[in-house]
Parts: C-alpha cells; sequence; structure tokens
C-alpha cells in the first residue's frame, strides 16, 4: 500500500506516505490496495462517460456511482475490505456498459469511436490475491521513476482534490440536486487523469478547474440543503444531555439526520448530533423536531471515549470514522458510503434496529446543567446582517475578519488554530467553519457592532456562505477579496479541504494561511508555485501570524 | 516494570510492563485502553507525559510527539524501568473492557442432538446495559447456579441483539455439576447469574484470508456465532466448515447447517464422524483428519479458528502446522478448562 492524501499520513523518520501494513488511520494494506484499484477502474469510467458527455449521451447513474466510489475512499470513510471486493467488479460491469453506449452513441453520430487505453481497457481479477497483484499499477506513485515526484505530486493534488468534490456532490445528489455540469465535470477530471497527464501547467490548469466545479459543487449543495430543510437561522444548541433514551449521529449528512428524526418520531428517543453533524440545527426543518435534542462531544478525534460513554447507539453517516472501540462495536451503524468490517450497516435507509437498540439502552438517566453555542450564521443570516457589518467596518468597530475554517484532528500542532481564535484581536469578527471549531466554539468571545464575535458559518462546505459574505463586503467597499480585511486561516485534514483550498485558490483568494502541515503530496517544487504563484502560506505560530495578518493589512 | 497512568482527574492507574514492551500495548493487555488510533507513533492521539522514570521513544512521526519535557506518544515509549505517566483525558475517557455480571432467566430448553442442550436465557434489564447483549461472536459467557459455586463458562451461540437474549449449546457431561443440574434439575423460569462477554476467540475480520473453522464435541456454539455473523453481514469471506463428533446422532439437526449455507452460498462443510454408523456417506475420522484432507487441497492457506475439548485441539494443531499453516493464523479456544 502506498497512500499520503490526508494530514495525518505517516512521517515516521520523515518519510512522507502510509505504507505498511496499516495506515495511520487504521485502513489496512489490502483494503488500501482495493482503493486503488477501484479508483483506476473508475478512470476507466470517466474515460467513457466524457465522451457520452460531449456526445450527448451521459449515463447519469455510473456519473454518480463514480461520486459514491470516490466517496468510499477518502479518508476515514470506508475500511472494509468486503466492500470493495463488491465495487471493483460492478465498476467493470459499469464501465464496459458506457464502453458499448459510447460506441454506439459514437456510431450513430457518424464518429469513429476512439480507441481508448489505459484504465478503459484495465480488466481486473476475479479473486482477491489476483486483485492485490494488479494493485501496483493504479497506487498514485506509479510511473514516479519515469515523470518524478512532481507530476506525481500534481496528479495526486488533482485526484484528492476530485475525492473531495465527489464527496460534497454525493451529498447534494442524495437531496435531489445535481447537474450536467458537476457530473461532466468529474467525469472529465478522471478522463484526464486516466490520460497520465505529464504538462505541470495543464495539470496545474485542471487543479483550477477543478477548484472552480468544486465551487459549483458547493453552491449546489447549499441549494440542496437550504432547499429542503430551510436557510439556516442563528440556534442556541444544547451541548449538555437531557434525561432518555439517546441516538447519536455522526458525519456531514443532513439527509440520514432528517430520516433518523423521522424514523424516531414519537418514540421517546432524542437525537443528538456529532461533529460535524452540529450545524444541522441551524436549518429551520430540522430544527422543528422536538426530539433533535442537542448536541454530543467535539470533533472526530476525541470519537473513541465520546461513544464508549454515550449511552445509545451511534450512527456514522460520513467520514469521519476510527476503528470503534470494543465497548461500542455493537451500537455503532454506518450508514452511506461509510464502513468498517464487522460493523452494522445502514441499508435502504431502514433504522429499525437503531431505533431497537435506542430503545434497549437505558439512554441519558439525567439532565445535565445546560451548557449552549449558537450556530445557524449562513450566507442568508449574514446577508441579512450585512447592513450592520457594514456599519460596523465603517466605524472601525470591526478591523478586521479571520475565517478560521477546516479540519479537526490529533496531532499537538493543531492547538495553534485555538492560539489564533483566542488570540485573535477583539476587534477581529471570526468566522468558523468545518469541525477544527470544536477547539474554541465553548469560548466567550463575546459582541462586536451588536453581533456575536465568533460566528458559526457551519460544515466545511460551506465555506461557500464565508465566500458569498466575502464577495458582498468586496461589492460594498468597491475592492477585490484580497484587499479586504479578511484572513482564511485554513487547517487541512482530509481531501474535502483539498478541493475548498483549490476552490479558493482558484477564485484568487491569497494569503491563505494553511497547517497544521502541509500536504505531504506537494513536493518543494509545487510548494513554491503555491507560493508564488497563489501567495499561500503555511502556518507559523499564532501570534506572529496574527499579526502578519493585521500588518498587511496596514501596509 | 510498573507504569501508573495518571488521568486529568487524578485517578491512578497501575499495571505491568514487560520489556521491550510500549505503554500503549501494556495498558491494552491490562483491560485499559486509553485513546489512541494508529498504534505505531504517527497520529498523537496517545499523546501524554512521562512526570517520573526513564524511558525510550521507538520510531515515529515528530509533529505527532508532544512539545515540553517528558512528551511522549504511548504506543512508542518504552520504558526502562518504573515510570509515572500524566494522562491528558479523565479517567471517564479510558475505555474499559468492562466484564458485566447481570442475571437471566432460563426461557427455553431444547435438545439439540444427542446428549445436548440448546438453552436459551433472556436477560433481566439493567441500569446501565438495558437489554443489550454487547459481545463479538466467539466470546463466552460465565454462568453460575444461583445460590451455589458452580460457574462454567459456555460459548454464545446467537448474535449480539437488543432483546436481552442468550443461546448457548451444552453438551451434557456425564457426573459434571453444571449437566447434571442442566439436566435434571433446572427449569424454564430458574435464575442464573451471567458475567461476560469473556474470551478473544474472535474473528480476524482484517484478514484477507479465506477461514477455515473446527469445531468439535461441545466446540459448535461460537463457531455457529461467528456463521451466523458472516450471514449477518453477508460477509463473502470464503469460509469452510469442519464439524466433527463421535457418532452421527451428536452432529446438529441439519436446518441448522441448513440456512446457514442457504445465507452463505460460499460455506463449505465437511462433517465428519469418528465412529459412524453403517449408513454413513460423509467423511470418517476425526476432525483433524479432516482437516488433513482439506488442508492438502486448498489453493490458499487459510485462517484456522478451532474449538474445541483438549485432545481434539491438540490433534487439530499438530495438523495445521504440520501442512504450515503460520501460528499467526491459527485461533484457538479450549472448552474445558
Ligand atoms: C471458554 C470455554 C467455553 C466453553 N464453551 C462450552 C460450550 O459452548 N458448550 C459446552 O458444552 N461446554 C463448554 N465449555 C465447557 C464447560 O465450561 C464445562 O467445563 C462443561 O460443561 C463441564 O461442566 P460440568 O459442571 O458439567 O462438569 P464438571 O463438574 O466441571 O466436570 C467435568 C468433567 O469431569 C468429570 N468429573 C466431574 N467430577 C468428577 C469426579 N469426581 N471424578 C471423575 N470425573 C469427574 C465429569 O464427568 C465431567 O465429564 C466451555 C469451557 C470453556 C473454558
Ligand atoms: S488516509 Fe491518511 S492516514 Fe489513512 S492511509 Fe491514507 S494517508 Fe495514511
Ligand atoms: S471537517 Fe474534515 S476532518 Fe472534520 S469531520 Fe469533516 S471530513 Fe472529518
Ligand atoms: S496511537 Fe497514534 S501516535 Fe500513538
Amino acid at each position: 500500500m502506498f497512500c499520503f492524501q490526508c494530514e495525518q499520513t505517516s512521517r515516521v523518520d520523515g518519510v512522507a506516505g502510509c505504507a505498511s501494513a496499516k495506515g495511520v488511520c487504521g485502513k489496512d494494506e489490502t483494503t488500501a490496495d482495493l482503493q486503488d484499484v477501484l479508483i483506476h477502474l473508475l478512470k476507466g469510467i470517466g474515460q467513457y462517460s466524457t465522451r457520452l458527455h460531449q456526445l450527448g449521451q451521459p449515463d447519469n447513474a455510473a456519473d454518480s456511482f463514480i461520486m459514491y466510489g470516490l466517496f468510499t475512499t477518502l479518508t476515514n470513510v470506508n475500511f472494509n475490505r468486503a466492500v470493495f471486493m463488491e465495487l471493483i467488479p460492478e465498476a467493470a460491469r459499469i464501465r464496459d456498459r458506457l464502453r458499448a453506449a459510447y460506441e454506439a452513441a459514437a456510431a450513430k453520430a457518424g464518429q469513429t469511436a476512439a480507441q481508448l487505453s489505459g484504465p478503459a481497457q484495465f480488466q481486473p481479477a476475479d479473486n482477491l490475491a489476483g486483485l492485490l497483484a494488479q494493485a501496483q499499477i493504479a497506487s498514485v506513485r506509479h510511473g514516479v521513476e519515469i515523470v518524478g515526484e512532481d507530476v506525481i505530486g500534481l496528479r495526486a493534488l488533482i485526484l484528492y482534490g476530485l475525492k473531495g468534490v465527489a464527496a460534497y456532490a454525493h451529498h447534494a445528489e442524495v437531496l435531489g440536486q445535481a447537474n450536467e455540469e458537476i457530473y461532466a465535470g468529474i467525469a472529465h477530471a478522471l478522463d484526464f487523469l486516466a490520460g497520465e497527464p505529464v504538462d505541470v501547467a495543464a495539470m496545474l490548469d485542471e487543479a483550477m478547474a477543478l477548484g472552480r466545479l468544486n465551487y459549483t459543487v458547493m453552491q449546489t449543495l447549499d441549494a440542496a440543503n437550504t432547499g429542503n430543510f430551510g436557510a439556516p437561522a442563528p440556534t442556541e444548541v444544547l451541548t449538555t444531555p437531557v434525561a432518555g433514551k439517546a441516538i447519536l449521529v455522526s458525519g456531514h449528512d443532513l439527509r440520514d439526520l432528517h430520516n433518523i428524526l423521522e424514523a424516531t418520531k414519537d418514540k421517546g428517543i432524542n437525537v443528538y448530533t456529532h461533529g460535524e453533524m452540529l450545524p444541522a440545527h441551524g436549518y429551520p426543518k430540522l430544527h422543528a423536531y422536538p426530539h433533535l435534542a442537542g448536541n454530543y462531544g467535539g470533533a472526530w478525534q476525541n470519537q473513541q471515549s465520546e461513544f464508549a460513554a454515550f449511552p445509545g447507539p451511534i450512527v456514522m453517516t460520513s467520514n469521519c470514522l476510527i476503528e470503534p472501540q470494543p465497548s461500542y462495536r455493537n451500537r455503532i451503524f454506518t450508514a452511506g458510503p461509510v464502513g468498517w468490517p464487522g460493523i452494522r450497516h445502514i441499508k435502504n435507509d431502514d433504522y429499525s434496529q437503531v431505533v431497537q437498540a435506542a430503545q434497549a439502552m437505558p439512554g441519558f438517566t439525567e439532565a445535565a446543567p445546560e451548557k449552549k453555542v449558537l450556530v445557524g450564521f449562513g450566507h442568508e443570516t449574514l446577508m441579512g446582517a450585512a447592513g450592520a457589518v457594514v456599519d460596523a467596518v465603517k466605524s472601525g468597530a470591526i478591523k478586521h475578519f479571520f475565517v478560521i475554517g477546516g479540519c479537526d484532528g490529533a496531532a499537538p500542532g493543531r492547538n495553534y488554530y485555538t492560539d489564533f481564535a483566542d488570540h485573535a484581536p477583539k476587534d477581529a469578527m471570526v468566522l468558523t467553519l468545518g469541525c477544527g471549531k470544536y477547539r474554541f466554539n465553548t469560548h466567550d468571545f463575546g459582541t462586536i457592532g451588536g453581533l456575536p464575535r465568533l460566528l458559526d458559518v457551519g460544515q466545511c462546505n460551506d465555506t461557500y456562505s464565508a465566500l458569498q459574505i466575502a464577495l458582498a463586503l468586496a461589492k460594498t467597499f468597491e475592492c477585490g477579496v484580497n484587499d479586504l480585511p479578511l484572513s482564511l486561516i485554513v487547517s487541512w485534514f482530509e481531501q474535502k479541504a483539498a478541493a475548498v483550498l483549490l476552490t479558493l485558490l482558484a477564485l484568487g483568494v491569497r494569503n491563505v494561511r494553511l497547517g497544521p502541515s502541509l500536504p505531504a503530496f506537494l513536493t518543494p517544487a509545487l510548494l513554491g508555485v503555491l507560493v508564488e504563484k497563489f501567495g499561500v502560506q503555511p502556518i507559523t505560530t499564532a501570534d506572529a501570524d496574527i499579526s502578519a495578518a493585521l500588518n498587511r493589512q496596514a501596509a | 516494570m510498573v507504569v501508573t497512568l495518571v488521568t486529568r482527574d487524578a485517578a491512578r492507574l497501575e499495571f505491568p510492563c514487560a520489556s521491550g514492551q510500549d505503554v500503549l500495548g501494556a495498558a491494552e493487555a491490562a483491560g485499559l485502553y486509553p485513546p489512541a488510533m494508529c498504534h505505531e507513533g504517527s497520529c498523537g492521539m496517545c499523546q501524554a507525559r512521562v512526570v517520573e522514570g526513564a524511558y525510550e521513544m521507538g520510531p515515529h512521526t515528530e509533529s505527532a510527539m508532544p512539545a515540553g519535557p517528558g512528551g511522549v506518544l504511548l504506543c512508542r515509549c518504552l520504558p526502562q524501568g518504573d515510570v509515572t505517566i500524566e494522562l491528558p483525558c479523565t479517567d471517564a475517557q479510558v475505555g474499559r473492557h468492562k466484564i458485566p455480571v447481570r442475571e437471566a432467566e432460563i426461557e427455553a430448553m431444547a435438545q439439540a442432538g444427542a446428549g445436548a442442550v440448546a438453552l436459551t436465557l433472556r436477560l433481566r434489564p439493567d441500569a446501565e446495559l438495558g437489554l443489550a447483549v454487547d459481545f463479538i461472536p466467539g466470546q463466552y459467557m460465565e454462568l453460575t447456579i444461583l445460590g451455589t459455586e458452580t460457574r462454567r463458562a459456555y460459548s454464545l451461540a446467537n448474535l449480539p441483539n437488543w432483546e436481552g437474549r442468550l443461546d448457548f449449546i451444552i453438551r451434557l457431561q456425564p457426573g459434571g455439576a453444571f449437566s447434571s443440574w442442566l439436566g435434571e434439575r433446572a427449569a424454564v423460569g430458574d435464575v442464573l447469574n451471567v458475567r461476560g462477554p469473556l474470551g478473544h476467540f474472535v474473528l480476524d475480520e482484517s484478514s484477507p484470508r479465506p477461514r477455515c473453522l473446527v469445531g468439535g464435541g461441545c466446540g459448535m456454539a461460537p463457531l455457529l456465532s461467528m456463521l451466523r455473523h458472516m450471514a449477518d453481514f453477508q460477509d463473502s469471506q470464503p469460509v469452510h466448515l469442519i464439524y466433527g463428533a463421535n457418532r452421527e446422532d451428536e452432529l446438529l439437526p441439519a436446518e441448522e447447517l441448513d440456512a446457514l449455507r442457504a445465507a452463505l452460498p460460499q460455506l463449505g462443510v465437511t462433517l465428519s464422524v469418528w465412529r459412524p454408523g453403517p449408513g454413513w456417506t460423509g467423511f470418517s475420522g476425526t476432525s483433524a483428519d479432516a482437516l488433513d484432507a482439506y488442508l492438502a487441497t486448498a489453493a490458499e492457506t487459510p485462517d484456522i479458528y478451532v474449538c474445541g475439548p483438549p485432545r481434539m485441539m491438540e490433534a487439530v494443531m499438530s495438523t495445521a502446522q504440520r501442512r504450515g499453516v503460520p501460528e499467526a493464523q491459527i485461533f484457538a479456544e479450549r472448552v474445558q478448562s
């Protein structure tokens, strides 16, 4: 196995990449290799799908399969080898179906069908040993001796960004929002990768195209979320338990949460959010369920002790899952793209076992003294407050905006983000999104210009909302986003953050602070490009970076 | 060497640590599970601070190490003598192998082949656990007859569930204390004390190899639970069951295996009978003989799960070794103490 797609990738003795029998996340060698083979086949589907899109005969079922397939390979999503043993032959069948469809469509259009090679022709073995023997050609490092590290790194940037795009697109699609641009864009990126590109300029262009595509995808996901559940409104969320039976829902999928709320209606079971599900409380139609009781716990890396102590079943709807400990193995369930061997998987939205488990378990025997956090500052709310914000900027009450967004993780270096939020001057407004917020969202930030000084914009995909606000401010002040007193402090962990970073770069947002460590797949030369062309800056210390941000503004 | 972990709320957790063993491994061996993920010095989840004692750090990712004096990763910290280590979490956040003790009523007893009883118990609801029957297929429970000292281990044959249901298959040992009680005096409604789950005889679900389950005598229950688990999860891993008995009437009722075969299409079964009657057309011999025949033609060396009385176990283990099955691929449970 070789995997270096996430921030916590092994760097034992300075060598980057998880390459032993098991990755840092717990993904084993077999699963990692099978994931590589699956991605190779998805490229093959992408090759034919792209041509079908061009011929006006898209196969959207295949395109959704691509999104789902890519999603299963994100960090902390699916660890179940058996799932990949099924997805691989399915991918091959779909690819072959598309090949036939493409040849027919080409003939009909009076063209000769192109003879595609590479993943388009790859025949996966029908047994595990055979697949593992094939995995080498599907590895992200395949061909490094010939093309060199920079090319491998750029291909990885595109692939990992694409995984993030696919995950967001899948979330939007299950809520009924998808479009040609997204389907074709994802297929195109796979087709591009299938061609084993070596031209650095072309790859950078592709990465930027992916960043723009991700903007559309986040916009579509925003439309899906707000369309189904209403525009987020400021909402106080209980972070302490109430007495009664309980179910915990983690991950990012609002549709799954909604289905669980429906399945537990009038059953005397309280539903709690966990991790990235916290922003769900801001959506009026979810908030309206009286048994959506509160939020329990914090970011994903604390789940072992939090899940062990939770007195009811747990549902994991997307990343980030880590190895379930024995004490809760039997009461944790996975849904959608998520999986772990020996852990129950919800099929066809049937939550009856989860309900049964909640009823069989004692739940919380008593309420704890109430504590709350405030969520729900999506773009509609923020636009509504734009007048007040603009006034506060003009009066000098708000001198700077920091967007501290992205993922959390276990590495000690992530204290940087806690320090950053805590040390930001009192006349700076802090916007936050992603699960990194748990490091500081219970701290008292006070108010600024009549608004809370810390605004929770939502999940990591709600970067879209943060961008709307930035664009609106830039318009009001008749300047570019880079001229605003605004700094983006991005903490990355997995591939959705890679997609968001590409979006920021594609939109020309400069001076993004990236940490806690830089992606292992970016070589010094590629980092040089990011720094020079896009002004990306690695983090240093919180205090130094705060004053640099403020001084840049003063300069 | 002794390791003392001090939690943020000042609980002191003490356990032994061998030379060359890392603190996390020693803690887990002692049934304590501090937060941890990669077990290889990379994720930073197991960070802690040594406040007293000498230690060395094995290979790790530098950025995962906590800053400051004594900062360590438990999974890579090798004590060189007694050490005291501060954990950044509370006592409640350290996972424990809690072994609940509960009461259960006999709900049903039925014959399961000659000389064996299928016993079904129903747990009484528990304040902390409700009706959850939480275990990993392959594990066992200790049953104590109320008001007596008679306590015996029996493997669970069913699956974890939320209904308080525990199924066992108990082979009656002539003259045995528990066997006599069960065979002669026990009645529906009687109450037993139940302690568990216990044991480490469980499937290695991360292994990519085919599985071969070998059971004999009273050792069928855990294997049944494993197979039911695989069926329940539509686990497509190749699996072969070798089920040995002295006489064919001691085999489980055929419906039991038919149900498994229906749910697990890839399941191969060898029924082996040591002293078969004249009409027997299946394999004649011990389960070790049957395993030998199976391994002789197996395309890939399987993981072997074996459960049964000591003599059978020894025969099976030596067959496996002779056929070159690595020790790490043999999982065993003795059902007689
Ligand atoms: C981990 C584990 C799992 C197990 N799972 C199962 C299971 O699923 N099913 C199952 O049937 N068993 C299982 N066993 C075995 C079970 O625990 C008991 O050992 C078995 O049922 C015998 O218990 P008993 O009280 O009936 O016999 P005991 O009283 O313990 O006696 C055991 C044997 O010794 C003989 N004996 C007793 N007293 C004397 C004496 N004074 N002189 C001569 N011989 C004597 C008896 O005849 C009997 O054959 C398991 C054991 C272990 C350790
Ligand atoms: S996802 Fe991250 S931790 Fe897991 S194997 Fe890949 S790089 Fe390693
Ligand atoms: S924001 Fe990233 S790290 Fe956090 S839970 Fe979501 S996927 Fe995981
Ligand atoms: S468990 Fe990951 S560093 Fe120790």
